[in-house]
C-alpha cells in the first residue's frame, strides 16, 4: 500500500434537481481493493463512471500519478459488447479501440486468462450469464489497465461462479497489482474480497475505512432503517 | 488518426454485424426495396385513364366542319379524347362542383365558336383545361394524355385538310366535277384547258390567223407553269400534314417504361428508408448493446461514432441506388446515363437521411423504437416529396432531405443539360447532413455521457 494510483477530490455530480453526488475525496492506491456499497439510489454507480471518465464531474479534479494515467478497465453491470460478435471478434475490436499494438495477440491472451478457449468462436450472444460476465470482464482487460472499475459484477451470477470471478481478481491484483473498486450490494462480499469499504447514501460518502471495521449491524446504523 | 482508426474499426464491426443479421438486414434494404418498386409501378401509372368533365359552350351551335371526306362536330372532338381520358359530359355548374368534390381530376371545357374557329382556319380553336391544384400528380399524368390527344387529333385533322387541298389540286389539274352552294358542275382543269388551247391555235393557223394564234402562246405557257408548280406543291402539301413522325415500337415483352417521377420516386423512397432505418437501427443498437458507456470512455467518441455511421448508410444507400437504377436501365427504355453525377447524388442523398435516421437513433431508448419512429417520420415524408410543385411539400419533406433529392433525381434524368436547380439541390443536402449530424452528435455525447 501507499503507492498511490489516483486522487479524487471534491467530486461532486447532479442529475436536474437530484444530488447524485456530494464532494467527494477519494485515494486510489496500487493493489487495492475498494468496495462500494451503500442503499439503491446512493451513488455507487454515478461515483465509478465518474473515476471511469464515461461521465465528467460537475466539479472537482480527478488526478493520476505515475505513468498508468487514465488506463481504467471499466465493467458495466451488465455485459457491454456485441451479441453477434464472437468472444475473439469482440476481444480483438476492443483491444483495437484501445490503441494495443496488436490487437490478435491481445485478444489471444486475454481468451487464455479469462480461461475463454473453448468459446472463443462462439457469438457472445450465445454464451451463458457466466461466461458472458467473464468475456465482460476480459474486454476490460484488453487496454492493459492500473485500475479496474466494476459495477456490481456478481450481481447475476450463481455462487460457483462468483467463486471463479473473485479468483481471477484476486489474481490480477496479486499478479499484476491493479486496484480494484467494485460496487456491491452484499456486506458479506464486500467484507470478504476488499481491503477497504466506502459506504456511500445519499450521495455522500458516510464511511471509508478498513473491511473489517464494516459489517451488516455497522452498515444499518450508518445508514438507518429505510423503512 | 486515433478517431479515423476507431471509426474503421467500429465500420468493419457494423458490416459484419448487419452480414450476420439476415433478417433486419431484409427489413433495412429489402423492406424499402420493395416499397420503392412498387411506387414506381404506381407512380408510372401509364394504364391509368383520369376522368375528366366536359362542357360542350359550342353545343348550341350545332355546327360542323367538313374536313376532307368527314363532317365533324365537337362530340366527334369529344369522342377521340375518349381514348385517353374519360370523359363525363356535365354543365360548367356541375364540372365546376364535381372538380372541388374530387370526383373528377380536370375540366375540359369547348369554348363557344371552338368548331367556327376550326371552320375558319384564321385562329386556332383553343381548348381550356383546369386541373385541380390539390391533385397535381393526376393534373400532371392528365395534361401528359390530353396533350398528346391533341397531337395526335391535330395531325389527323392536319392529314385531312391537305387531303383536301390536294383533291383541289388534282381538280385544277385534271378538272372534273364540282358543287358550289348547291350546284354542280363540270370543271375543264388546267391539264384539258392546255389540249384546247393547243387545238384552238392548230385551228387558228389553218385558217390563216397565225398573228392571232401566236398570242395565245404565252397563255399556254402560263397554264403550263401553274400546272408544273401545283405539281411542286404536292410533297410539299404532303411534308406540311406531318411535320414530325413520331415512330412508335413496342419494347422486348416484360420491358414497361417508367416515368421519371415515378424512378425518382423509387429512389427517394428506397434511399430515405434505407438511410433512415439502417443508421437509426445502427446506432440504437450500441446502445441495447450498452456499449456506449464503454465506447464514450475515450475509445470512440459521439463525433467518430456518427460520421462511421453515416458514412456506411451513405454507402448502402449509392449501393440500393445504383441497383435500382440499373434495374430502371436494363428493364425500361429510359435512358439514366449520368452514372458519374449520380453517385455524389446518391451519396448525398444517403448522407442526410442517414443523418436524419442517426439523430432518431441518438433520442431512441432501443432500437425497435428507433425503427418505428423512422418508418413513420420517414415514409410520409418521403411520400410528400414527389408532390411536384407545391412548395409546403418540397419544405416540409426537405426536413428528411426527401424533397431536394427528389428534384435532384428529377433533374438528373429528365433535363438535357444539368442545372443549378441539380447542383442547388445537392448542396441543401449536404446542409441536411451537416445539420442532422451534429444534432446526432449532440444527442449522442448527451447519452454516452450521462
Amino acid at each position: 500500500m501507499g503507492d498511490r494510483l489516483l486522487e479524487a477530490r471534491g467530486i461532486t455530480r447532479r442529475y436536474g434537481r437530484v444530488e447524485a453526488l456530494a464532494p467527494i475525496d477519494l485515494g486510489i492506491d496500487r493493489g487495492e481493493r475498494i468496495a462500494l456499497t451503500g442503499p439503491n439510489g446512493a451513488g455507487k454507480t454515478t461515483l465509478l463512471t465518474m473515476l471511469a471518465g464515461v461521465g465528467a464531474p460537475d466539479a472537482g479534479v480527478i488526478t493520476w500519478t505515475g505513468e498508468s494515467a487514465g488506463a481504467v478497465g471499466w465493467v458495466p453491470q451488465k455485459p457491454a459488447l456485441y451479441p453477434r460478435l464472437t468472444v475473439r471478434e469482440n476481444l480483438r475490436l476492443f483491444a483495437g479501440l484501445e490503441g494495443t499494438d496488436d490487437a490478435g495477440a491481445t485478444a489471444e491472451g486475454l481468451i487464455a486468462r479469462a480461461d475463454l478457449g473453448e468459446f472463443a468462436d462462439r457469438r457472445a450472444g450465445a454464451l451463458s450469464t457466466g461466461t458472458l460476465q467473464r468475456l465482460n470482464l476480459a474486454i476490460a482487460l484488453a487496454g492493459s489497465p492500473a485500475l479496474l472499475l466494476l459495477d456490481e459484477p456478481t450481481g447475476t451470477l450463481s455462487p460457483d461462479q462468483r467463486v471463479r470471478l473473485w479468483a481471477w481478481m484476486d489474481d490480477l491484483v496479486t499478479t499484476d497489482r491493479m486496484a480494484l473498486v467494485f460496487s456491491t450490494q452484499s456486506m458479506d462480499e464486500a467484507a470478504r474480497n476488499a481491503d477497504r469499504v466506502l459506504v456511500l447514501a445519499g450521495g455522500r460518502l458516510l464511511h471509508d475505512g478498513p473491511a473489517g471495521d464494516m459489517d451488516e449491524a455497522a452498515f444499518m446504523q450508518l445508514v438507518g432503517d429505510p423503512a | 488518426m486515433r478517431a479515423l482508426r476507431s471509426g474503421a474499426l467500429l465500420f468493419r464491426k457494423d458490416l459484419r454485424v448487419l452480414v450476420r443479421s439476415r433478417g433486419l438486414l431484409a427489413v433495412l434494404i429489402g423492406y424499402p426495396i420493395v416499397i420503392a418498386i412498387l411506387l414506381a409501378i404506381a407512380l408510372s401509372g401509364g394504364d391509368r385513364r383520369p376522368g375528366v368533365a366536359f362542357v360542350n359552350l359550342d353545343a348550341a351551335s350545332g355546327r360542323t366542319v367538313q374536313v376532307g371526306d368527314e363532317r365533324l362536330s365537337v362530340d366527334d372532338y369529344a369522342t377521340r379524347l375518349e381514348d385517353d381520358v374519360d370523359l363525363v359530359r356535365l354543365d360548367p355548374a356541375q364540372a365546376e362542383e364535381a372538380l372541388a368534390a374530387g370526383r373528377v381530376s380536370a375540366v375540359l371545357t369547348v369554348p363557344r365558336g371552338f368548331i367556327a374557329d376550326l371552320q375558319s382556319g384564321l385562329k386556332p380553336p383553343v381548348l381550356q383545361l383546369a386541373t385541380n391544384p390539390r391533385s397535381p400528380i393526376e393534373a400532371q399524368a392528365i395534361e401528359r394524355n390530353l396533350e398528346s390527344a391533341v397531337f395526335r387529333l391535330n395531325q389527323a385533322l392536319a392529314t385531312a385538310y391537305v387531303t383536301q387541298v390536294l383533291n383541289l389540286v388534282d381538280l385544277i389539274q385534271d378538272g372534273g366535277t364540282v358543287g358550289i352552294f348547291g350546284r354542280s358542275g363540270t370543271l375543264l382543269g388546267l391539264n384539258e384547258s392546255s389540249t384546247e388551247l393547243a387545238r384552238v391555235q392548230a385551228q387558228l393557223r389553218r385558217d390563216g390567223r397565225g398573228a392571232l394564234a401566236n398570242r395565245l402562246g404565252p397563255l399556254r405557257d402560263y397554264i403550263s407553269g401553274v400546272g408544273e408548280n401545283l405539281e411542286l406543291a404536292k410533297p410539299a402539301a404532303q411534308a406540311i400534314a406531318s411535320p414530325i413522325k413520331l415512330e412508335i415500337s413496342e419494347g422486348a415483352p416484360g420491358r414497361e417504361p417508367l416515368s421519371a417521377l415515378g424512378i425518382a420516386g423509387a429512389l427517394v423512397v428506397g434511399i430515405g428508408l434505407v438511410g433512415v432505418l439502417l443508421a437509426a437501427a445502427l446506432l440504437s443498437s450500441e446502445r441495447e448493446d450498452h456499449v456506449l458507456s464503454r465506447l464514450g470512455r475515450g475509445l470512440a467518441g459521439p463525433g467518430t461514432i456518427i460520421a462511421q455511421k453515416a458514412v456506411l448508410a451513405a454507402l448502402a444507400c449509392a449501393v440500393v441506388g445504383f441497383v435500382l437504377l440499373g434495374v430502371v436501365a436494363l428493364s425500361t427504355s429510359v435512358s439514366v446515363g449520368r452514372w458519374l453525377l449520380w453517385l455524389p447524388a446518391l451519396l448525398l442523398a444517403g448522407l442526410a437521411s442517414g443523418a436524419f435516421g442517426l439523430l432518431i437513433g441518438a433520442l431512441a431508448r432501443e432500437t425497435r423504437t428507433a425503427l418505428l419512429a423512422g418508418l413513420m417520420i420517414a415514409l410520409p415524408l418521403a411520400v410528400i416529396s414527389l408532390i411536384p410543385g407545391n412548395d409546403i411539400a418540397y419544405w416540409a419533406s426537405a426536413l428528411a432531405g426527401f424533397g431536394p433529392a427528389a428534384r435532384t433525381f428529377q433533374g438528373l434524368l429528365v433535363d438535357p443539360e444539368v442545372t443549378s436547380s441539380t447542383y442547388s439541390g445537392m448542396g441543401i443536402l449536404a446542409v441536411v447532413a451537416l445539420v442532422y449530424g451534429v444534432a446526432a452528435r449532440v444527442a449522442l455525447g448527451r447519452r454516452m455521457h450521462a
